[in-house]
This record gives structure tokens, sequence and C-alpha cells, in this order.
């Protein structure tokens, strides 16, 4: 973490501990981000003290491969290091697998995968880089599942879309097209979607991301993106209405 | 009132009571379940206690034989109270054999149950045959045959001892510390290092709770003298190679997962509220706190006071409680009994 997304102040000191000399942002804007963590409705139920044991970390899978401990998020915020937190949210969070191994095993009874979840919100909410580097392989997926309620067509499954692959992914690739269009299930012979859905579900899906907030996440994360979506799902909404109208004419007709 | 006093329960905390009756020429029964007297240390075959040092069949062996030899302790084995009728100074207690018993007071000494390492199935006990418990290496110790590995009977070169098991987790319930556990762990680490100079032993915690005088002797003694090696980790599970165990933790000092590999792992079990108590507390119509333990009234003019007047504890029945503590506890117990409180019972009890 070098460069500051929000602002190019510096400390000036105002409070010590733990805010440093090179602090990335004032205390005002560190606090405000850790205000939106800690007053997060789900907070208080995933995080209830720490007895610094270790069994999260110990049982994470992400941990064995990645510079990450859940048992150091969760001190990190048991102990308010706003500064800490804020330079989690830059790498770290983005690191765990979402498991809830950690959740299973803790004796505290806390949640250190949910804490993660909550940081990430709250990393969208302002618009962090970091949350827009994570997203942005993504943002294919999302279109599709957003507007044709499939997650991957077969024609994403290419290694320009999926860069972690690597190199060797060309020799299985290569006949994933045929062997698909081989296999003896009718949906599965298209390649711009897995499946069709209709047009109410696929309305209504839009509706909760709507309603649930993650339309305006997805607005702050990557905005272009979102006018696409708007736009498809508009068109939707207005083909639906209009099906709906004929099928009253035609109740009408009767 | 002349009746004698009953005690259940004929571990430290009843023969501390028994003893400081027959000691004022007071009569008493003991009431055992058991076929023998001594509680925990004996029955579970304790080795070198803390802090004496003295092995548990002498010390706790020696209470026992002062009690059974006194003439005013009548000792019932293998019995239990089925009923408890009366009021203070006149109950009257059947015993499981069908014998009735005239008593003034009752002190309820009834103890702990061992935690049961099968609740914490991560931690390998039930799965590999060398992951022990506490209880377990005392036995090894107290009955001369050494520290070993049941697998095949080796000799372990390294031992992990884990603490808290059974303590302090609330994924089973049981928040509280057992509190002697560190002490009993860094004792048993001595006993080890003194009997296998070439075994390594490490430690396992999350705290080290070695209180007060302990924090020498134990904490402080089992590194300089015995070279014993703590890890400030609480351990995620024991598997197996194949060969040998391998632990799962995180040593949050150095901050990174770790697996290391042992041949003896030592569960460090925590204390239990014993399994019988919500009988006990049916029986002698008495409250349980919200843990299982008998419920003490909190007084400072008087020990040992349940929610029933004329019904007393002290021991382990109140939650973990170190040897020491329990026979003091069944002293002042037995004080209590003898209406030495100055007649403060608990005020629940006393508007009844
Ligand atoms: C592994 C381990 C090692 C320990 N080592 C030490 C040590 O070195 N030093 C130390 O100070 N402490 C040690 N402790 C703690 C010690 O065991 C307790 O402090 C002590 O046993 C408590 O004594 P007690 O008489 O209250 O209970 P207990 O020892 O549990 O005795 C209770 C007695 O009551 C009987 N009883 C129970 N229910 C009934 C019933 N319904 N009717 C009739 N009888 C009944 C039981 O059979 C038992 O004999 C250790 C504990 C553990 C787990
Ligand atoms: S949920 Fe995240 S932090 Fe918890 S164990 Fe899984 S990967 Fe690790
Ligand atoms: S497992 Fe729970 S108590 Fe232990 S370090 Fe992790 S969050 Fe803290
Ligand atoms: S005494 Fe030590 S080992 Fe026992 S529960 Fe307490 S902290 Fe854990």
């Amino acid at each position: 973490m070098t460069s500051s997304p929000q602002s190019g102040q510096r400390a000036v000191g105002k409070l010590a501990d733990p805010i440093g000399a090179d602090a990335p942002l004032d205390r005002e804007a560190l606090e405000e981000i850790f205000d939106d963590i800690r007053t997060h409705p789900r907070y208080d139920s995933e995080l209830n003290g720490c007895l610094n044991c270790g069994i999260c970390t110990a049982t994470c899978p992400s941990a064995h491969y990645y510079d990450y401990s859940p048992r150091e998020i969760v001190q990190l915020l048991w102990t308010e290091n706003v500064e800490g937190i804020y330079d989690a949210m830059q790498e770290k969070i983005w690191a765990c697998a979402q498991c809830y191994t950690c959740a299973a095993r803790c004796p505290f009874g806390n949640s250190p995968g949910g804490l993660v979840m909550v940081m990430r919100e709250v990393a969208i909410k302002h618009g962090m880089e970091s949350a827009k580097e994570v997203l942005r392989p993504f943002s294919r997926v999302m279109l599709k599942v957003m507007t044709t309620g499939n997650q991957l067509a077969p024609n994403m499954i290419t290694p320009e879309h999926f860069p972690d692959w690597g190199p060797n992914i060309s020799k299985v690739e290569a006949p994933l097209n045929i062997l698909r269009k081989a296999i003896p299930m009718p949906t599965l012979h298209t390649q711009e979607t897995a499946w069709a859905v209709n047009l109410k579900t696929s309305i209504e899906l839009y509706t909760i991301w709507e309603e649930s907030g993650v339309l305006d996440q997805l607005e702050t994360m990557d905005e272009n993106l979102f006018d696409v979506i708007v736009d498809i799902m508009d068109e939707k909404r207005e083909d639906y209405a209009d099906w709906l109208e004929e099928q009253d004419d035609d109740d009408d007709d009767d | 009132m002349t009746d004698p006093i009953l005690i259940v329960g004929g571990g430290p905390a009843g023969l501390g009571a028994a003893q400081a009756l027959s000691a004022i020429g007071r009569k008493s029964i003991l009431v055992e379940k058991e076929a023998e007297l001594g509680g925990a240390p004996i029955i579970s075959g304790y080795a070198k206690l803390v802090p004496s040092g003295e092995w548990a069949k002498d010390a706790i062996g020696g209470m026992v034989q002062r009690v059974a030899g006194s003439d005013l302790v009548d000792v019932r084995l293998g019995a239990r109270v089925t009923e408890f009728a009366g009021t203070p100074g006149s109950f009257n207690a059947t015993l499981s054999s069908g014998e009735q018993c005239q008593v003034s007071s009752a002190i309820l000494a009834t103890g702990f149950t061992h935690f049961d390492s099968i609740n914490k199935p991560e931690w390998g006990f039930g799965t590999h045959p060398d992951v022990v418990t506490t209880v377990q290496v005392e036995q090894m110790m107290s009955s001369g045959k050494g520290v070993y590995c049941p697998s095949d009977g080796r000799v372990p070169d390294r031992v992990a001892i884990l603490l808290c098991v059974g303590s302090r987790d609330r994924q089973i319930g049981r928040e509280w510390c057992s509190k002697i556990c560190c002490t009993v762990s860094a004792n048993i680490a001595m006993e080890i290092r003194e009997l296998l100079p070439d075994c390594s032993v490490y430690i396992y915690y999350m705290d080290i709770r070695t209180y007060g005088q302990y924090e020498t002797e134990y904490y402080w003694r089992s590194q300089e003298e015995f070279r014993v090696k703590y890890i400030k980790s609480r351990v995620a599970e024991v598997t197996s190679d194949g060969n040998r165990l391998l632990i799962k933790g995180e040593d949050t000092l150095v901050k990174r997962p770790i697996a290391i590999p042992f041949d003896l792992v030592v569960h460090a079990i925590g204390m239990d509220p014993n399994l019988e108590n919500a009988t006990i507390a049916e029986t002698f119509g008495v409250d349980l706190q919200k843990e299982g333990n008998i419920a003490q009234q909190f007084s400072y003019g008087g020990i040992g006071l349940t929610s029933r007047a004329g019904v007393y504890v002290a021991g382990a029945a109140v939650g973990p409680e170190t040897i020491d503590d329990s026979i003091a506890q069944g002293q002042a117990a037995a004080m209590a009994a003898l209406g030495m409180d100055g007649g403060m019972v608990a005020p629940s009890a006393a508007a009844e």
C-alpha cells in the first residue's frame, strides 16, 4: 500500500496511537471506515472478543498460501487499530476464501470470515482501489449473471478471461467446445448461455440485486458496467411489461 | 443438636470436612459412591501433586487413613443419598442401601467430572492411540510404568501438551478456566523431562495461568531447569502422517501456521461439573449455577452456603478448585455446619 485513493493528507499527529506519522489517511477518514465496519448489522454477532489462540489461522486454507491471518484481522478489529484495518483492506481481506472453517472452530464463537465479508462490503462502499482490482476480471461474469441469470457461458471459458489458468490451459481448452456439443442434453448445446432463464425470473433476480444494494455497490465499483446492465435490464422490464399487457388483452378478448 | 453431620463425597473436600469435625469431637457420616475414599487424586490415580510434590497415594492416602481410622467418622462406601428431608438441625437422609440416618446438617463435597476428550474430536483423542489425557499420564507415572506411547509402548522423543482441553471453549459450551491444569501440565512436563532426559516437551498455550506462587515453581522452573518449551498457540487439529502425530496450529508470535510431528500428545483436560449434579440438586433441594455446579451463596460472613439452609457445599462441587482449596473449603463448611457461621444462612433460605 503506497498511494492513498482518498486524500493525500498526512496525519498531523492529533492522536499518536495507533496512527503513525506516515499514516495513509488522516484519522477522521480512517475512523469513518472503521465506523462503517463497526456499525454493520452483523458486526456484533461476528465478534465477541478474542483469546488470541490462533485456531482460526491454523485451520485457514488461505493462511497457508498468502500473507494472511484471520487472527490478525480479528485482533486489528478488536483492538480498533484503524490504521491496521485500513492496511488489511488494501490486500489481505481479499485473500480469504470464505470457507468459514474459522467460524466453525473459533472457541470464542467469532466468525473471522464473516468479519472479512463486512470489511469487503465497506471497502466497496468506499470505492477502494483494492476492491476494483479484485472485481475487474469478473466484469464479464457479472454482466452475464445479471442480465441472463447464467454465471458462465461456454463461450466465456477461455484463457483470455481467466489469466490465472496459466499457459498450459490451451491443451485442455481446445476441444472444450466440441466436447460440449457432444453432451446429449439440449440446453448444453448453446454457447451464449448455459441455460435459459425466463424473463420473469430474470427480472425478479435483478430486483433483488437492486433492493439489496448490490447494484449500488456495482455503480461504485464499475460505472460503465453498471450503465450497460441497467440499459439491458430496463429493456427487459419493458418487454415484460409489454408481455403482461398482451396477456391482459388476451384475457379481455375471451 | 448431637445428630451427626452428613458428608457426601469422600474426596479432598469431604475428607477435609470429616477431619475437621472429628478433630473437635463431632460425629459425621461420610457417604461415598465409589468403593474407596480419596476422590479424584486416588480414584483416578494421580502421581505427584502440586504443590507439595508428594505422591497422591501418600498425601491423600494419609488423609484417607486418618479419616477411616477415626471412631467419629462413619464411612459408607458404594452408597448414595436417595432422599433428604427435614429442617436444619433435624434432617432425615435415606441411603441407597435403604438405611435411614438422622443428621443435623449436610455437606455436599461431590466434586467434579473429568472432561471427556471425545468431545473435541479434532484433537485426535479416540482416533489416535498416542493422544492421551493428563489423567492417563498421571496413571502411567503413578503405576511406575513410566511415560510411553500406548500404540506400541515406545518411549517418546517428542511430547506435546495441549492446554485448555475442555475449558475456555464456547464451541463445547465450556467458557470457564479449569484453574489447575496449567500448573499440573508444567508439573507433568518436568516429571517427563526428569524420567526421559532426551525427550523434548512442548506446551501449547493461550495464556499461562500458573497463578500466585506457582509461577516461579512451575512456569519459570520448568523452563530454567527442565528446558520445557512453551508455544503460544491453541492447536487446531491433531492428525497423523501414518507414522507420527502431526499438530496443526498457528504460532501466534511468529504468526505462521505450523505443522509439527510428535510421538505423544497429551490433553490437559479440564474439570466439568459432576455429571450427577442434576440428581444431587434434586435430592437435596439446592440450586445449581448456570454452568451446572452447585450454586454457592456468596457471603463474607459464611462459606459454603447453598440455597438451602442446613446444606453446605465444598470443593470442586462449586467449580474448578485445587486440592488445598478443596480441603480448606471442606473445613470451612464443617465450621458452618457446626453453626459457627453465626447463624448466617442464605437470604433466600432464611425467608422460607
Ligand atoms: C489431571 C488433574 C490433575 C490434578 N492435579 C492436582 C494437583 O496436583 N494438585 C491440586 O491441588 N489439584 C489437582 N487437581 C485438582 C483436584 O483433582 C481437585 O482439586 C480435587 O480432586 C477436588 O476435590 P473434591 O473433594 O472437591 O472433589 P473430588 O476429588 O472429585 O471428590 C469427590 C468425591 O465425591 C464422590 N461423589 C460424587 N458424586 C457423589 C454422589 N452423588 N454420592 C456420593 N459420592 C459422590 C466422588 O466419587 C469422589 O470421591 C488435578 C485435577 C486434574 C484433572
Ligand atoms: S473463511 Fe476466510 S478466514 Fe475463515 S478459514 Fe476460510 S479462508 Fe480463512
Ligand atoms: S479462533 Fe477465535 S479466539 Fe482464536 S484467535 Fe481466532 S478469532 Fe481469536
Ligand atoms: S488453567 Fe491453564 S490450561 Fe487450565 S483452563 Fe485455565 S488457562 Fe487453560
